[in-house]
């Protein structure tokens, strides 16, 4: 695994660096956005840690600039920062997690790692949620070897939702990326195949692999927590 | 109340008494004016009066006498208000009118001819105006003598006419008083309420619902309205430069702790080792909670934050702080709004939900809502973790306390809570809440 480690600080970088390496991973780094931003582009680099106050082009600047080029790197950010503010423009903006300074390598390592599972998840052709499991490329759901006919549009929402493990998906996001009917959208729409996709996945309600997170929106109950 | 009297009581007993004494003396003066005409009136009729028995009068063998009817009818009625008589330069009287027979008339002045005198007397109780005059008369073919001619008006009927004009000029002097007041009021209401209007936009500012006075005040006002805008932009700017301020000390002091705590991880455990990383703990928790309290203002003017997308973006973030997901239950109104600024909410809530986030097994549930009587706002996170024993509640607020030390955390998010709610007057309580795990409730009053 090959990481990215941005930060001003040449003691603290140099620290990571060894110590990262001492884990066994390749590790680049930067001591500045520009640097930072060249390499998170150039190499194939599979995670990013990121300072928010490096001189130059910031933190913040440089993971804007790389998820509006598109890149899906896993950016953890560090910050000096405690308040809530900094935190939230950070995840807002397309961080996959933070951490603020100073903080123990244990903890940073757990995260790294956490992220790094993550990620793998999505590089994959099929998605697992559960006992479920999403084939991308033939576009079916099997539930244990068992197919599940899904129509076009019940296929498009659940991709949507395991496109983005552990994640709060919004009605509203929803309705906009899937429903193409601009003009008569309205959120009910995806109650009702909610409702469905409900009735097909789990006719018993015994998983409920969907859970609605009442207010935010919805996401897909993964492997290792059970109903609760 | 407070006991300086308001602008517009000191407005409104100014033009009374205004008002008051402006009336008063035009009353004074109509009614000076009114009488003195009214003697002048009363004197030319008793010329006149004098004029009438005159040309009536005969002399007749040395005394002067008015033979016949009079042309006014008044002196042959008894009781009729007008009397007249004759006397001789003795003052022995030689004729009474009709009306004037059995009056108890005493002599009275005695003029020298050629003199009108005036004078008051009361006639069986009656006040009347008389005028004397003295005269000779002279007959060519006759005698001649020296006489006077006394008439007598009554002045009840003046009296009448006076008091009925008193009683007109009064009462429509009243009437002016009170239309000026009327007046006065309608123009006091009209020209204070710029000022009534700057009040309440003030309020509005404290209570957040505007940043600034609006610029549409009279010219006199504008140097106040304009002074207070400069404040309050002096204030925010103030504040900001505090917390960028805070923020570059913070990053000053962490990036060396972080290199600090980095070497000693990296470095085979010793007692100096173990000691430094504790020291490196305490400073850290102790940089954390005294930047979080300096940060804060004191005053809260010109903000108001709405709650709901505040709560909605932080709770995205706990995918961050928890994997798997929780369930997550957001209930807020679209309309509520915190009284204070957005990043001291996001701290409020953010450090609440990190707890939750930390605890929980799989729920969390976030709801705010207004107290029943719209007092103040209540800011529940619940979470289905292990909960915290009743014992312990108290304990848990502190600064540093963790009830449970078995995740990572520096355990300074709660007490930053506490303060922070002080700071808004309001405070934290601990229950078990509908999840049977733990609930805090956060009260936060609403400025009135």
């Amino acid at each position: 695994m090959r990481l990215l480690v941005v930060e001003d600080e040449l003691a603290l970088r140099e620290q990571l660096c060894r110590r990262l390496t001492a884990e066994g991973f390749v590790v680049d780094s930067a001591g500045d956005g520009e640097t930072g931003l060249h390499l998170a582009v150039d190499y194939p680099v599979d995670l990013a840690i990121i300072d928010l106050g490096l001189p130059g082009r910031s933190g913040l600047d440089l993971l804007r600039e790389l998820r509006a080029r598109g890149s899906r790197l896993p950016v953890l950010i560090l910050t000096a920062r405690d308040g809530w503010q900094d935190r939230v423009i950070g995840l807002e903006n397309g961080a996959d997690d933070y951490l603020t300074k100073p903080f123990h390598f244990q903890e940073l390592l757990a995260r790294l790692n956490a992220l790094l599972r993550r990620a793998a998840g999505w590089a994959h052709p099929v998605l697992e949620f559960g006992p479920y499991r999403l084939h991308t490329a033939g576009k079916q759901l099997h539930l244990d070897d068992q197919e599940i006919p899904l129509t076009a549009f019940e296929y498009r929402l659940l991709e949507y939702l395991a496109f983005r493990p552990g994640q709060v998906v919004s009605k509203q996001a929803l309705t906009e990326h899937l429903y193409p009917d601009e003009e008569d959208r309205d959120s009910n729409v995806i109650e009702v195949f909610i409702r469905r996709l409900r009735q097909k996945l789990d006719p018993d309600a015994e998983r409920q692999p969907i859970v609605t997170h009442r207010g935010l929106g919805y996401s897909l109950r993964q492997q290792d927590d059970g109903p609760s | 109340m407070s006991r300086t009297p308001s602008l517009g009581w000191r407005l409104l007993l100014i033009s009374a008494l205004a008002a008051m004494l402006f009336l008063g003396l035009t009353g004074l003066a109509l009614d000076q004016a009114y009488r003195s005409s009214q003697v002048e009136a009363a004197r030319e009729r008793l010329q006149g009066h004098v004029y009438t028995l005159l040309a009536a009068a005969r002399l007749e063998d040395g005394v002067l006498t008015i033979p016949g009817g009079l042309p006014e009818a008044r002196f042959h009625q008894p009781g009729g208000g007008l009397y007249g008589r004759i006397r001789d330069g003795r003052g022995n009287p030689l004729w009474r009118s009709d009306s004037a027979v059995g009056l108890d008339w005493s002599a009275g002045a005695a003029p020298e001819p050629g003199v009108l005198f005036h004078s008051r007397l009361e006639l069986n109780r009656e006040p009347v105006r008389v005028l004397s005059y003295g005269l000779h008369w002279e007959e060519p073919d006759s005698d001649s003598g020296t006489f006077i001619v006394d008439v007598a008006e009554t002045r009840l009927e003046g009296q009448r006419q006076l008091g009925a004009f008193r009683q007109t000029l009064w009462g429509w002097l009243g009437v002016a008083a009170a239309a000026m007041l009327l007046t006065q009021a309608l123009l006091q209401r009209w020209g204070l309420a710029p000022l009534r209007r700057a009040v309440r936009e003030l309020q509005e500012v404290r209570r957040g619902r505007q940043e600034r006075l609006r610029d549409r005040y009279p010219r006199e006002l504008l140097p106040l309205t304009e002074s207070i805008n400069r404040l309050l932009r002096a204030e925010r700017r103030r504040r900001q430069a505090v917390q960028h301020g805070l923020a570059d000390l913070a990053h000053g002091l962490k990036t060396p702790l972080a290199v600090l705590r980095s070497a000693l991880d990296a470095v085979a455990d010793t007692e100096v080792q173990q000691q430094a990383r504790e020291q490196i703990e305490r400073m850290d928790a102790s940089v954390r909670y005294q930047l979080a309290r300096a940060g804060r203002s004191q005053e809260r003017m010109g903000q108001q934050t709405p709650i709901r997308p505040v709560a909605e973006r932080l709770l995205r973030t706990v995918p961050a702080l928890r994997q798997p997901l929780p369930e997550l239950v957001l209930e807020c109104p679209d309309e509520l709004c915190f009284p204070g600024p957005e990043e001291e909410l996001l701290e409020l809530l953010g450090n609440l939900v990190e707890n939750a986030a930390r605890y929980c097994r799989g729920r969390i549930h976030v709801t705010v809502a207004m107290e029943g009587d719209e007092t103040g706002l209540r800011l529940e996170v619940a979470d289905d973790g292990p909960g915290i024993p009743a014992a312990c509640r108290d304990r848990v607020l502190l600064r540093g306390e963790r009830a449970d030390e078995r995740q990572p955390g520096n355990g300074i998010g709660l007490a930053i809570v506490r303060d922070l709610a002080e700071a808004y007057g309001g405070r934290l309580t601990i229950d078990e809440g509908p999840l049977q795990g733990t609930r805090i409730t956060l009260g936060i009053p609403l400025p009135a």
